[in-house]
């Protein structure tokens, strides 16, 4: 029990982690030292020390303790099958939050990027402040990880809850749903995150009772790696990477590539010719800039830069038809797990080791989730899977369940490492996470017992 | 049977052509009561009431089903809806307040020329700068759908409800989305619209609302309308050039529409007759020395004010579409 400030201040962190919480100046905590705490900030402090069990005697905040009834406990609720998801879910140390229904609009954006704001429930507060209704459980869950201040540090988390997003097919469908997920944020063995995520849902499902589902999995590291060991221009592996995300601009930038380029920019073949010193001053003449002045938003070397990879282009060999069918190949890879994996290992067998260690691992993956009991006769992995959606970094999978020829999907995942970083912080923190759909569950449950 | 009513602009650019549009048409607009009110009559056609908005809300009230007709922008239109299409159609375009809705990028941008410049700087930006590039505009729905369609999605949208093109240079925003008619604004502030940067080539239309039950209409007025607002966009930057037919020449007919998309107003013509032959007015000049270089002449050029069909698309479209 601690009794005085100085504790209370040391306990969680010392001078300038609790600061940087409070979103204060150092000196400012110093000052509660002396003074102790100010009223405004006794409830904010009171919650700190809950959510880091640190254990405070009343009088030193003046009573103030974390009012309990903010914190709805889903499980008081749930009944059926949604309270047996949600209690499976959150042992282990996956703690169960109740993550804000409504979060900052342009941090959702920000990360889903602007094609999806139709899809959003965009309302403001009396500020002008733009909030949306969480349209998943994952980003409000993210957004709780940062606002508490835990740069890396490894939390589990378990969530249940509605999220909203607008459907876009004028089809009446609910435009509201409820998801039972976890997240396993910070500091981790990667492997052992990721097994144990896919294996508390997938056991999960099974707990239920539904037995025939399919499961399809990949890994977007895979290709990403893959690019790296080619023998490539690096121009052309960035080109392919950022186009990876959409098949058919993909595909047409494959095709543009095997041809040998002819100069139409005589900019840019002069920039790419000088050293990029003489390139930024050649710009800036074009520009009719001095030192001082710089193009709107963007700075001349940026203009610079982009010009010498214009440049650079016309200089390159076209991507030989060996390369474009080995890159072809490999994302054509669709099969059983292990079979699907061997066969990416011989595509690749002459590739630089780094990429077959990536695939050992998934291999590794595979077989410490076959040992848990998984059964993996229904399964499927595909090297390209997750290239709709740029959200995933690493391993991710989905459960379908298919009955008369009608396929629901039940819940999926992955590892997001660049999800945090993204809504604001200021390193890459790894995560990986899961959800189940429950709606989605209910419906597959209530099939099988027609049946 | 009730009154038909029809939402005109009371405002702005649109406002102004329109009235120019609808005299040159012979149709009168009677406000009721002074200038200031907003709601009035068409002279001509005394069954059809008017609803003076602004270019915007008409687009809303169109949607909604509270007025039956309206004239306002495509781009307006357009922005407003997804399901749109299904509940408001275009029964004709006008002929005026053309303009375009453009991505435009500063002029210091000399590495960007196309959309596809365009995808691989917000991708850049976003790695240097740790932030998205933000788009200015006051059209984020056809923004989306055009980005969206480009691949570009590492950018933010910025609302701007005025004063748009300033944005980049005021700092707000790096490029914008626009409507645009002569491109001197853009040009003002600096700005330059990408080579397939144009969304939408705007102009006033015509529309219908199908949010409602038609039923109970008196439609006739509605033909009559529809027949002299066609006749007239049809009329726009339009010439008449009439001449004697001389010679039977298959290969003539052919090549003034090939090449003049010009048509006689009267079918086929037999050898002799004084024809009427229809053209666009930036085609005039080069048609009628293809035509004195092949013996016609004199030619006589008109600029016709109405021209009538006798099957009317836009009286066409609406019956088709509420099922008379």
């Amino acid at each position: 029990m601690k009794k005085n400030v100085n504790d209370i201040i040391n306990s969680l962190g010392g001078t300038g982690k609790l600061a940087n919480l409070l979103g204060v100046n150092p000196s400012a905590v110093s000052n509660y030292r002396q003074k102790g705490f100010p009223a405004r900030l006794h409830l904010k402090i009171a919650m700190l020390c809950e959510e880091r069990s640190v254990q405070i005697s009343n009088d030193v905040l003046e009573g103030a303790t974390v009012p309990k009834i903010i914190k709805t406990n889903p499980k008081e609720y749930l009944s059926g099958t949604s309270l047996s998801i949600v209690k499976h879910l959150s042992t282990d140390g996956f703690n169960l939050i109740d993550p804000p229904v409504m979060v900052s609009a342009d941090k959702v954006l920000d990360r889903m990027g602007e094609n999806l704001a139709d899809r959003l429930f965009i309302l403001s507060d009396q500020e002008g402040l733009r909030l949306c209704l969480r349209p998943d459980l994952t980003i409000p869950t993210c957004l709780y990880y940062l606002d508490q201040g835990f740069i890396g540090e490894k939390k589990l988390y378990s969530y249940f809850g509605k999220v909203f997003q607008l459907r876009l097919d004028n089809s009446s469908g609910p435009s509201e749903y409820s998801q039972a997920g976890l997240e396993y944020i910070g500091k981790q063995d990667q492997l052992a995150a990721e097994i144990e995520i896919f294996y508390k849902v997938e056991s999960s499902l099974r707990r239920e009772g539904l037995k025939s589902y399919h499961t399809f999995m990949g890994d977007v590291s895979l290709f990403s790696i893959f690019l790296d060991v080619m023998d490539l221009p690096d121009l052309w592996r960035k080109k392919l990477k950022a186009k990876y995300w959409n098949e058919s601009d993909f595909k047409a930038l494959l095709e543009d590539l095997s041809f040998k380029k002819s100069v139409d920019n005589e900019l840019a073949r002069r920039v790419f010719s000088l050293d990029r010193e003489s390139a930024a001053d050649l710009v800036r003449r074009s520009l009719g800039m001095s030192f001082e002045e710089a193009p709107v938003g963007r700075s001349v070397e940026e203009i610079m830069e982009r010009l010498r990879q214009k440049g650079e282009e016309f200089s390159l060999q076209p991507l030989s038809k060996v390369t474009v069918n080995l890159i072809k190949d490999f994302l054509s890879i669709s099969d059983k797990p292990f079979k699907a994996l061997d066969r990416l290992r011989s595509i690749s067998k002459n590739l630089d080791s780094s990429l077959l260690r990536q695939i050992d691992i998934a291999k590794e993956r595979l077989e410490k989730i076959k040992e848990l009991g998984v059964n993996l006769d229904k399964s499927q992995f595909s090297s390209e899977k997750g290239r709709e959606v740029e959200y995933y970094t690493g391993f991710l999978f989905d459960f379908v369940n298919s009955q008369k020829g009608k396929s629901i999907h039940l819940g999926g995942g992955g590892r997001y490492d660049n999800l945090i970083r993204s809504m604001g912080s200021k390193t890459d923190i790894p995560a990986v996470g899961a959800a189940v759909n429950m709606e989605n569950l209910e419906k597959a449950l209530s099939l099988r017992s027609l049946q | 049977m009730k009154a038909i009513t029809i939402a005109l602009p009371s405002k702005g650019r649109i406002q102004e052509d329109m009235n120019k549009f609808l005299n040159s048409a012979g149709i009168s607009i009677i406000r009721d009561g002074d200038q200031r009110t907003y709601t009035g009559h068409i002279k001509e056609f005394e069954d059809i009431k008017i609803r003076f908005l602004s270019a915007n809300e008409i687009a809303m009230e169109l949607l909604a089903g509270n007025v039956q007709l309206g004239i306002t922008g495509l781009d307006l239109i357009s922005e407003l809806d997804n399901k749109i299409s299904k509940e408001v159609i275009i029964l004709s375009k006008l002929g005026f307040s053309k303009a375009d809705v453009v991505v435009a990028i500063p002029n210091s941008w000399i590495d960007v020329s196309s959309t596809q410049d365009l995808a691989e700087v917000t991708r850049d930006f976003l790695h240097i700068h740790g932030r998205r590039l933000r788009v200015a505009t006051k059209f984020e729905k056809l923004t989306r759908n055009f980005f969206n369609k480009k691949g570009i999605n590492n950018y933010r949208i910025v609302e701007s409800t005025g004063a748009t093109e300033g944005s980049p240079s005021a700092g707000t925003s790096e490029l914008i989305v626009d409507i645009t008619s002569s491109g001197k604004t853009l040009e003002a502030n600096n700005l330059r619209v990408l080579n397939d940067g144009v969304i939408l080539k705007s102009e006033a239309c015509i529309f219908a609302s199908k949010s409602l039950n038609w039923d109970k209409f008196n439609l006739n007025p509605v033909e009559k309308l529809l027949r002299t607002i066609s006749a007239r966009s049809e009329a726009i930057n339009k010439v008449e050039m009439l001449f004697e037919y001389l010679s039977y020449d298959d290969s003539l007919e052919l090549d003034l529409f090939r090449k003049f998309n010009g048509i006689f107003s009267g079918g086929t013509p037999n050898l002799g007759d004084a024809v009427s032959l229809i053209t666009p007015e930036k085609k005039s000049s080069s048609c009628s020395q293809y035509l004195t270089s092949k013996g016609y002449g004199p030619i006589r050029i008109n600029r016709p004010n109405l021209i009538y069909f006798n099957i009317d698309s836009a009286w066409q479209k609406l019956k088709t579409e509420i099922d008379l």
